[in-house]
């Protein structure tokens, strides 16, 4: 059966607004039980996609299937087996955190929901009975994500959970996520955070201005488009810039008074060690790593993934 | 429709507002300061007193005799302006907006006529009043006709025509009691309209509307819930000024069916305006001003606070055309003067204006984004 392999199937999917060109012409498919993320920045056409998926918009163009059926034309029975966490999420200010999900479990008509097993797993058990607008960024954000999960849906939409929240907070999301990956719940994860994919996702899409340029699992993405190594020194002498160029590498200097080398294998870094130290030179520090999404990123596209303008929302 | 999902939809704005103090205050506060304070401000109507400066320059005996008249009218309320003050001088100084002058002269002109049958004899008063006060045409036209009976009466021939005056009515109503109703229609047009348009907006800005959208509630169910609130919201504002206007003015209306029925047209025409409204006007606080534009000339125009035979012509006209002046004339029909048949009619009306914009209010209520 189909459905038992892609929960979610996108075929030339187009979403155009007036003259802009928001989704062009993307296809990928979800399997059942992976974390699926649409990494992008802001802008790339990560919201239009998903809540094309959850029956939020239409397509201007192209065919979607969720749970096997067309989003276009089987919302009603679509709405009752999918969760959703709108980017935003927002409720009603004086309404508590037990009372929201009892709320929403009675619009699923759930009458046997386990609200207090959903206000255990995002970890809201000291404030059941507070205000929606009392509650800090990240414990709204949790909340929204139990209520996505009110009425025990086969897939779980996630635009953007973790937007705008503290680090602290983000990282608390991170928790709830990562033990719904733990029960091998269906997610699809939209973000522009980095971590947050290579963390959570089993597949990473990365989508830029409205296109996918590279999908697949964040170690396939990064060995496939950043093959190489990341080593950071900094040393007490400013000549070691000059040996570590005249070996052939390109070294730069980053904003720390350290030189970033990227070499093509393990055996280079050892090299340079060895220059370095017959130079006469000692070394403060030595990082060596392998590049991330961010770097993959931006190979690709040739622009940041992160915007920092973006305005964090920390706790109360 | 799924009723359990009407329900929960139902509690939710209910306890919003329950536990909104402040909202909940003024919702049934606005109302309840109109009547208080219109109350008392024609309360007695009917025995109106008006200031009334006089400045007798014949200090007579027929000249103070004239002077008393005028104060059994039961309408002035006299002051007497000492003879040596300039009364040109004294309206300018805003002392009095109207000084009535009695030459000097009086009595000897009256005794002339009265006595000597002299024809020719008369005297002229004058009125000395500042034309920008509103209270003046008034006095004026009540002075004048207080003269004119003192004319007809010095005449000594018996008027030829004659006036008595019967009303269908066989208790006279008071203003107190024709302005409830009004009040009560507007009221709950400005509950249905203000909350429809605040409520819509404020969850769409919040992005609730859009988390809505992902699950079975459907905008019928949603309609149907918030027409429902908007009801019990306007029947619990609705007994509060009925209570205050028993209370406080002892008012004479009489209570039934068409009470809540006329409420419920009044919700179901103005949260269809609302939906209607709501669906071109995307932010919070543009819809508000869009349905203070709205409610504004409807509420004045349609006769919550005065008759319309107030107003001109082509403005009774439109007032006419206004659904307001229909929910208040029913309820005045069946709360003042007991009148089922115009109750009737003037429910035919509403309801008819209700279906269809309580139709296109759903048609305009979109939840989802367009391709």
């Amino acid at each position: 059966m189909k459905e038992a392999e892609h929960v979610i199937e996108v075929e030339n999917l187009t979403k155009r607004y007036g003259a802009l060109l928001a989704v062009n012409d993307i296809s990928f498919n979800v399997k059942k039980n992976e974390v699926f993320a649409l990494l992008g920045p802001n802008g790339a056409g990560k919201t239009t996609t998903v809540e094309i998926i959850d029956t939020i918009r239409l397509p201007t163009s192209g065919i979607v299937r969720l749970l096997g059926m067309d989003v276009t034309k089987k919302k009603h029975a679509i709405v009752p087996r999918i969760g959703v966490l709108p980017q935003g999420f927002s409720s009603f200010d004086k309404i508590t955190v037990r009372e929201t999900l009892q709320y929403y479990s009675r619009l699923f008509s759930r009458k046997n929901a386990d609200i207090d097993g959903l206000i255990d797993l995002v970890n809201l058990k000291d404030k059941t009975n507070e205000h929606y607008k009392n509650l800090s960024g990240g414990l709204q954000q949790r909340l929204g994500i139990a209520i996505a999960l009110v009425n025990d849906p086969e897939v779980v939409f996630l635009d953007e959970p973790t937007t705008g929240l503290d680090p602290r907070a983000r990282r608390e999301v991170w928790d709830v996520l990562l033990s719904l990956k733990k029960k091998g719940t269906t997610v699809f994860l939209t973000t522009h955070y980095m971590e947050e994919a290579e963390l959570l996702a089993d597949t990473v899409a990365i989508i830029s201005k409205g296109k996918i340029i590279a999908m697949g699992s964040p170690g396939e993405l990064i060995e496939r488009n950043a093959n190489y190594l990341l080593i950071t020194l900094q040393l007490a002498d400013e000549q070691a810039f000059e040996i570590v160029r005249k070996m052939g590498f390109e070294p730069v200097h980053d904003n720390h008074k350290s030189i970033k080398v990227r070499v093509e294998q393990t055996d280079d870094v050892q090299k340079i060690l060895t220059a370095i130290k017959d130079a006469g030179m000692s070394l403060l520090t030595l990082d060596v790593r392998k590049p991330n999404l961010e770097e993959v990123f931006l190979k690709l596209t040739g622009e940041a993934l992160h915007d920092n303008q973006v305005g964090e929302r920390g706790a109360k | 429709m799924n009723l359990r999902i009407v329900g929960a939809n139902l509690f939710v704005t209910l306890m919003s507002i329950y536990r909104e103090k402040t909202t909940m205050f003024f919702t049934l506060a606005f109302p309840i300061i109109l009547i208080l304070l219109f109350g008392t401000i024609f309360m007695s109507q009917d025995n109106v007193n008006f200031h009334l400066s006089v400045q007798d320059l014949d200090q007579s005996e027929s000249s103070a005799k004239s002077i008393e008249t005028l104060g059994h009218n039961g309408k002035f309320k006299i002051t007497k302006v000492d003879p040596a003050i300039n009364a040109l001088q004294y309206v300018k100084d805003n002392k009095a907006n109207l000084v009535l002058v009695i030459p000097k002269g009086f009595e000897t002109a009256l005794m002339r006529r009265m006595m000597h049958k002299d024809l020719t004899a008369s005297v002229t008063v004058t009125y000395f009043y500042d034309p920008s006060s509103s209270s003046v045409p008034t006095k004026m036209e009540i002075l004048n006709g207080v003269l004119a009976g003192l004319n007809q009466e010095m005449t000594g021939i018996p008027p030829f025509i004659k006036s008595v005056q019967k009303s269908i009515l066989t208790k006279k109503y008071r203003f107190i009691e024709f302005f409830i109703p009004g009040i009560i229609a507007m009221a709950v047009m400005t509950l249905s309209l203000f909350g429809t348009v605040y409520l819509n907006t404020e969850l769409r800005q919040k992005g609730i509307i859009r988390k809505l959208c992902t699950t079975p509630i459907t905008r019928t169910d949603w309609i149907l819930s918030h027409m429902l609130y908007q009801f019990i919201i306007a029947l619990v504002s609705t007994t509060v000024m009925l209570v205050v206007s028993y209370a406080v003015f002892h008012v004479n209306l009489h209570l039934n069916a068409w009470l809540p029925a006329f409420i419920l047209l009044d919700v179901f025409a103005f949260v269809g305006i609302g939906m209607i409204l709501t669906r071109f006007v995307k932010e919070s606080q543009s819809a508000a001003a869009a349905a203070n534009a709205i409610s504004f000339p409807i509420m004045f125009l349609s006769g919550s606070f005065f008759p319309i035979e107030l107003m001109p012509g082509f403005l009774q006209t439109i007032a006419k055309t206004l659904p307001l002046y229909y929910v208040n004339e029913g309820l005045r029909a069946s709360m003042i003067f007991q009148d089922n048949m115009a109750a009737l009619r003037d429910s035919a009306v509403i309801g008819v204006f209700a279906a269809i914009v309580f139709i296109l209010g759903i048609i305009a209520t979109k939840w989802e984004e367009g391709k």
